[in-house]
């Protein structure tokens, strides 16, 4: 693994266009499901992707290969996502749980959730799941989508590892009554 | 079984799910749901909730990452070209600084060992025959007053050909 990230940092340092381009073929994809559950909303998400690379490639020295190379770039889109709230207050992240101000896609728009529900476990969760806080969210998709540890999740969003762990069971918490009861 | 009891382990398959549950508690864990259908309910919920949460598919529009490699890849010639550059002028700098601190030394030492001979004219005027005054006027021509005009020089050089003295 070490061997794996001392490349992605040698390449990112020389900007290898090479390396580049494997990186935005593997994790493209994973970048925009993360940031769809740290925005709530799949429309402009694009737009912060691509600003992700470029910083990527701009900050490429900060890379140092030494942890795996997912929560640094997690890292960079959630600074850069949450640098765009700031300067559209109705959007917030990092409000107080329970009491924040949900981002959430325009009125009349359907939920990036419901569209993008594949499975019958998904459409049963789409909805609560859009109604959730973002921060619990977030951190269930950082866990259980991205596979990532609570240490790493803690450093993406620079919390301890035990709100971290507090927002998993939460997440959990509010989840689990939509299959309570199911025999299936 | 009361409800505390059910907590307890409801935690416990929380922390499993999170991965920070220990190696022995996991055991006890697994030998409380073997016996337990309310726990196993409650995993089995949750393990839905994990299940739900990969059943989603996000459309990426298949020109998107077209747009983004263009892009990156501009950048990174640029950041390339900009690193180039960067690494040019630190190498030349830093040849700079050695050149002029090597001379610097050389100078200082020129500097001390003329005085200290100047200093121990007297000693050096019977073995070889000389006078004191002629071997303190040999030091001060011929030593001493270059190593002053080589020092005036390079402070008054312009910083750049500094390092090229």
């Amino acid at each position: 693994m070490e061997c794996e990230t001392q490349r992605i940092a040698l390449g990112l340092r020389h900007r290898d266009v090479v390396v580049l381009e494997a990186l935005v073929e593997q994790y493209q994809y994973r970048l925009v499901r993360y940031l769809v559950s740290l925005l709530g909303r799949r429309d402009g998400v694009d737009d912060f992707v691509q600003e992700t690379w470029l910083r990527v490639v701009e900050r490429s020295g900060s890379y140092d290969g030494q942890s795996r190379f997912e929560p640094w770039l997690f890292r960079v889109a959630r600074n850069i996502a949450l640098d765009a709230m700031r300067k559209r207050p109705m959007f917030s992240l990092d409000s107080n749980e329970g009491e924040g101000v949900r981002s959430s896609p325009a009125s009349g728009e359907p939920s990036p959730y419901t569209l993008a529900a594949r499975t019958q476990d998904a459409e049963r969760l789409a909805h609560s799941l859009q109604s959730l806080e973002p921060v619990y969210r977030e951190a269930l998709v950082l866990r259980f989508q991205e596979d990532l540890s609570l240490q790493e999740i803690s450093v993406i969003v620079g919390a301890p590892v035990s709100t971290v762990a507090s927002r998993i069971y939460r997440g959990l918490a509010t989840l689990r009554p939509q299959f309570e009861g199911d025999t299936a | 079984m009361n409800i505390d009891y059910h907590d307890t382990f409801q935690r416990m398959i929380d922390e499993s799910l999170a991965g920070v549950l220990s190696a022995e508690k996991e055991q006890s864990l697994r030998e409380h749901l073997s016996t337990c259908a309310t726990c196993r309910e409650y995993l089995s919920a949750s393990n839905r909730v994990i299940a739900g949460l990969s059943g989603f598919s996000f459309e990426v529009n298949p020109t998107f990452n077209a747009r983004v490699l263009a892009a990156i890849r501009l950048q990174a010639e640029e950041g390339r070209g900009i690193l180039a550059r960067d690494t040019w002028t630190m190498r030349h700098h830093s040849a700079q600084f050695k050149n002029w601190a090597a001379f610097a030394v050389a100078l200082s030492m020129s500097f001390v060992g003329s005085g200290l001979v100047y200093q121990m004219a007297e000693r050096l005027t019977v073995p070889n025959h000389f006078v004191t005054a002629q071997v303190q006027a040999g030091v001060l021509i011929f030593w001493l007053l270059p190593s002053l005009c080589a020092a005036l020089c390079l402070l008054a050089a312009p910083g750049e050909n500094r390092g090229n003295a």
